[in-house]
């Protein structure tokens, strides 16, 4: 029997992954707000500036079948903003198209 | 087995031709000689003298407990396996034995484990007495059977510890010697739904806003703030205490937004209990433990970017 503790642990495998290139740096915050009745806004703040937020707005629109825009904003910067309650979407998408991990995005909102 | 020692002579014979008949498939996919098979036959007969002889000795231990079901099914492999490799007959033998002291340990084992389970049931209900703990699920419970029983299950044996036993071990002796241990269970946070109530059509009423402030051991503002931030809305506090915010919101919705918060500004991040302080230091808060007096950083509430939701024209008409 071997001893479990004695196991090969590489201690700089985090350091390795933190290491590989990527833009998204700082959360991504996916917030909700209402509209009147029963209509809602979904909005994206921080995605990274590198990232050409309009080619990424017109794929959104065209996945979740919603009307959306890229608004500036003097603090945050870029802001996407689509129509819609999409931040279930809008989380697999960024994910599944490596713009950003699970653990960068913050879901607000109810 | 009564069976078996009756029919001695006969059952001999089945057993070969059976045997060779399964055998012939295997002997020429692998080799195909003739000589092998006259070894394996060999071998079968010692095998088959040898499984009698064992059967007896098992007869003679274990009389009222029926393995011998079991038994014939466990052999029947090893002799397949035994005829696969064609090894010379006295390497046979040899193997057969093992076989024999291994089937022979597994019984042991067997009886071993039958009483440990009337040992561990008493245990168990005496430790409910003790604990009286409650709410334990199902499958948690046949966890505890299963690692009562292996932790108990080598002490007869000599056989090496595995690391899981071990460390279950250890978890029992601590929960024994210390009952009220916070870090064994989880505690629970218990807390009053929030009551929320729909004032007309555009308006959210959450009643037992100011008490829930209370449990939570937190400024009403504090809370306040997160609420109206995470939901990106306007509220306010009115004359009764209770909060109305703006926009159309369900008890489930709220009751997501408070667990958010309690998690995020409540419960201690490094040992979870809900007896923390908020302080505010040098414009940051931060959560400081009364249980383990930890001290850590809590992010700051932020609404972020708000988008225009209410008509443009009406705001230019306000402003102007």
């Amino acid at each position: 029997m071997s001893i479990q503790n004695l196991q090969t642990f590489d201690p700089f495998a985090d350091a390795n992954k933190g290491a590989d290139d990527d833009v998204q740096d700082g959360l991504v915050h996916i917030r909700i707000q209402q509209r009147n009745g029963r209509k809602t806004l979904t909005t994206v703040q921080g995605l990274s500036s590198d990232y050409d937020l309009k080619k990424i707005v017109r794929a959104c629109k065209k996945e979740f079948a919603c009307n959306g825009t890229v608004i500036e904003h003097p603090e945050y910067g870029e802001v996407l903003q689509l129509q819609g309650d999409q931040r279930e979407n809008i989380c697999q998408w960024l994910t599944k198209a490596g713009l950003a991990k699970p653990d960068q995005l913050k879901v607000h909102g109810f | 087995m009564a069976e078996e020692d009756a029919m001695f002579d006969p059952t001999l014979i089945k057993k070969k031709k059976k045997k060779k008949t399964a055998f012939d498939i295997d002997a020429a996919l692998a080799e195909g000689s003739g000589d092998a098979i006259e070894n394996v036959n060999n071998s079968i007969s010692n095998n088959v003298a040898d499984d009698n002889k064992e059967e007896d000795i098992d007869d003679n231990v274990d009389i009222d407990l029926d393995f011998s079901k079991k038994k014939k099914k466990k052999k029947k492999p090893f002799n397949m396996e035994e005829l696969e490799s064609t090894l010379p007959d006295g390497k046979d033998k040899e193997d057969s034995a093992l076989d024999n002291i291994t089937n022979q340990d597994d019984s042991i084992m067997d009886d071993n484990f039958d009483l440990d389970f009337s040992k561990t049931k008493k245990k168990k209900k005496k430790k409910k007495d003790l604990d009286e703990l409650i709410a334990e699920a199902d499958d948690k419970q046949d966890d505890k059977e299963n690692v009562e029983d292996s932790t108990v299950s080598w002490t007869g044996s000599d056989r090496d510890y595995t690391y899981d036993e071990l460390l279950n071990r250890v978890f029992e002796i601590m929960r024994d010697k210390n009952p009220d241990m916070v870090a064994g269970k989880k505690q629970k946070f218990v807390m009053r739904p929030p009551q929320v109530v729909k004032i007309g059509t555009k308006k959210t009423s959450f009643a037992n806003f100011t008490e829930i402030c209370k449990t939570l051991h937190r400024q009403p503002k504090h809370l306040l703030d997160f609420l109206l931030a995470e939901l990106g809305t306007s509220g306010s506090v009115d004359g009764n205490s209770q909060l109305i915010i703006k926009g159309r919101f369900q008890q489930k919705q709220i009751e997501n937004v408070l667990r958010r918060y309690i998690k995020e500004y409540v419960t201690c991040h490094t040992c979870r209990s809900p007896d923390t302080i908020l302080q505010k230091d040098t414009r940051l808060f931060f959560l400081q433990c009364e249980t383990c007096g930890s001290r850590c950083s809590v992010t700051s509430i932020k609404s972020g970017f708000q988008a225009v939701t209410a008509k443009r024209a009406a705001i230019r008409a306000k402003t102007s």
